[in-house]
């Protein structure tokens, strides 16, 4: 039976892969997480150049090429003119008995901090081992427009599964080929099934080229997966009915649109709302999604709170289940 | 291979049937037809033996499996071609056939043989989308015989396609027969089924009106019905009469007194004109 379920999935991507629709579905969260990362600064930018005075202070340079990158000038105008060049590098110059920094005022504010930090953990004699510690928890941090545009594409990026779903059923629907299906060893549940594969599969597969693409590469996998994977089991839920109630693929991705507005309403109560006001949108499934791929993205989840928010997911796509599960087999009779 | 008993389907579940009290037995190794005018119920009857409709009401039993509570299992040894053509238009004829082939347990039959078959060589790596109806059509056709299937529904197989792959098709049928395959063939096509049924049954309005081979039909019936040709009142009516039904016999002789005959043979009946006898309606 699996390799009947395998082989359905199969089909379905062979399809797709016909499909310009499907195409621009697959793509789009690809540009669009390239687009996150040209908005937003990067996460990971633990490297920091910086310009020194050649001779000025040897051991302060030693110190600081253990985690930046050093680069030496003769003087301070040469500096100044590296500093001005387009790649983000600052200047640490002597004044007095301390030390200034200079910017070309573009560079990220992560790389200016990240210079201060370096240059105070120098001048309090702070020893290189707890130095570095703290300067990779810093270059951790997560720029906060990065990570809700992240998590609000891997939410989308789970609708969109169900997308693929829809447009699936739409195409026997077109071509009549149920009953064809019927007629075959093929169960209801292993064809269900085997639809299902492509809007589970695709969202796990492209969430995982997000975070390659936008940089959140330490994030725990195995927890954002899970959260992936119950989230999309709603999604695929309203990608079979909507392919059942929709005879064409535009009215279809018309009312899948309709999904984004609790999903919209959700990520703006957590993002925006005072605390009181949260608990108005605990029905929607997508405002736990968003909560756990947020505390996944920052690198704060635990296990038990993911698991805790995946259970409330998969609860409420039970629900959905028990509610649609009868019309979607009706459908597809 | 198929039996069924008291067999009624009601699509609106009231007390209209589209099919009603429905009873026949299809032994091993025959041709079974299945002949009705559209909309009679054949499409119906089938779809409740193939369980692509829900059994309402009566007993079925298809190739030893009870059709009340299908196992899935009954599909490796059915072999279904639909009225309406289904194939995927996204997929070449190769990869439909591919496809379902994985979807059946047992020994399938090879994709291309199959697509030589019925006329589709040198297609085999073209989209079903750019297909013509009737290709689309052969296409469903090969299609249901991938499973290597022991009983063998066929609905309305030549219908639409031109005379000599109909005929094609006949030869496949008979072949396929010939090698053990039971089949079920759904036809308005009077022709077909005299050439290739062992047995048919006449469907009207739901309800079938009478089972019996072909050939005992044309004994019963046949050699005895006379075209008459006779004016009345200034034009010409054309009128078939059975000799040996003693109402008809008796209106053949006052037509013979009262009228001007201009023409008069006796001939064999075809099957069409059995049915319309039998049940008195047409075939379309
Ligand atoms: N899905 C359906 N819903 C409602 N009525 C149907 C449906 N399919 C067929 N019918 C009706 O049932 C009767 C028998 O149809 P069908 O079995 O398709 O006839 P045939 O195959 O002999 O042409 C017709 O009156 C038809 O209108
Ligand atoms: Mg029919």
């Amino acid at each position: 039976m699996l390799k009947k379920i395998w082989a359905i999935f199969l089909r379905d991507l062979k399809v797709g892969s016909r499909d310009s629709l499907t195409l621009i579905i697959i793509i789009m969260p690809i540009l669009l997480g390239i687009g996150v990362n040209l908005l937003t600064p990067s996460i990971n930018d633990t490297t920091v150049n910086l310009a020194l005075l050649e001779g000025e202070n040897p051991a302060q340079a030693e110190y600081f090429a253990d985690f930046a990158k050093v680069e030496l000038f003769p003087n301070e105008e040469a500096i100044e003119t590296r500093v001005k060049k387009r790649d983000h590098i600052v200047g640490i110059l002597p004044d007095g008995d301390r030390y200034y920094i200079m910017s070309q005022g573009n560079e990220p504010e992560s790389v200016i901090e990240m210079a201060k930090l370096v240059n105070m953990y120098y001048a309090e004699g702070i020893n290189l081992e707890d130095a570095t510690a703290k300067l990779f928890e810093f270059g951790e941090t997560v720029p906060p427009l990065k990570k809700m545009l992240t998590n609000t594409l891997i939410i989308m990026i789970s609708i969109l599964g169900g997308m693929l779903i829809t447009f699936n059923i739409i195409e026997e629907k077109t071509d009549h080929t149920i009953s064809a299906m019927n007629v075959t060893t093929v169960s209801k549940n292993a064809y269900l099934l085997g639809k299902s594969l492509v809007g589970m599969l695709y969202p796990v597969f492209s969430t995982i080229v997000i975070l390659l693409i936008t940089g959140f590469r330490d994030v725990n996998l195995g927890q954002l997966i899970l959260m992936v994977i119950v989230s999309s089991f709603l999604s695929l839920l309203i990608g079979f009915i909507q392919g059942i109630n929709n005879d064409d693929v535009m009215s279809a991705a018309a009312s899948v649109k309709m999904l984004f507005l609790p999903v919209g309403a959700a990520i703006a109560a957590i993002e925006l709302l005072n605390q009181k006001w949260q608990i108005l949108f605990y029905w929607i499934p997508f405002y736990w999604t968003y909560k756990g791929n947020d505390a996944v993205l920052l690198n704060s989840a635990t296990w038990p709170q993911i698991l805790l928010y995946s259970g409330i997911v998969l609860a409420l796509g039970l629900i959905v289940y028990l509610y649609l599960s009868p019309k979607i087999r009706k459908g597809l009779a | 291979m198929i039996k069924v008993e008291g067999l009624y389907h009601s699509y609106s579940n009231d007390e209209n049937y589209a099919v009603k009290n429905a009873n026949f037995e299809i032994p091993k190794g025959e041709i079974f037809g299945f002949l009705g005018p559209s909309g009679a119920g054949k499409s119906t009857t089938q779809g409740i033996l193939t369980g692509l409709l829900q059994l309402q009401k009566g007993n079925v039993n298809v190739a030893g499996y009870d059709v009340k509570n299908i196992s899935q299992k009954m599909f490796n040894k059915i072999g279904m071609s639909f009225e309406q053509s289904n194939v995927y238009s996204k997929l070449t004829a190769k990869e439909n056939l591919d496809f379902y082939r994985k979807l059946f347990d047992g020994q399938t039959r090879e994709p291309a043989d199959l697509l030589k078959l019925v006329g589709l060589d040198g297609k085999e790596n073209v989209r079903a989308g750019e297909f013509s109806k009737g290709m689309k059509h052969r296409l469903t056709f090969a299609r249901s015989m991938i499973n290597n299937p022991e009983l063998w529904f066929l609905d309305e197989p030549t219908t639409g396609l031109d005379p000599a792959i109909a005929s094609e098709i006949k030869d496949i049928i008979r072949k396929e027969n010939n090698n053990g395959v039971t089949v079920f063939l759904t036809t308005h096509n009077m022709f077909i089924a005299d050439e290739l049924c062992n047995r048919v049954a006449f469907i009207v309005d739901g309800e079938i009106k009478l089972i019996d081979s072909p050939k005992n039909l044309k004994l019963q019936y046949g050699e005895q019905l006379v075209d008459v040709e006779f004016r009345k009142n200034g034009t010409v009516v054309k009128e078939t009469f059975s000799t040996i039904k003693e109402e008809e016999k008796q209106r053949l002789q006052k037509v013979i007194l009262d009228y001007e005959i201009q023409s008069m043979h006796t001939k064999e009946a075809t099957l069409e004109e059995i049915f319309i006898k039998v049940t008195g309606r047409g075939l379309v």
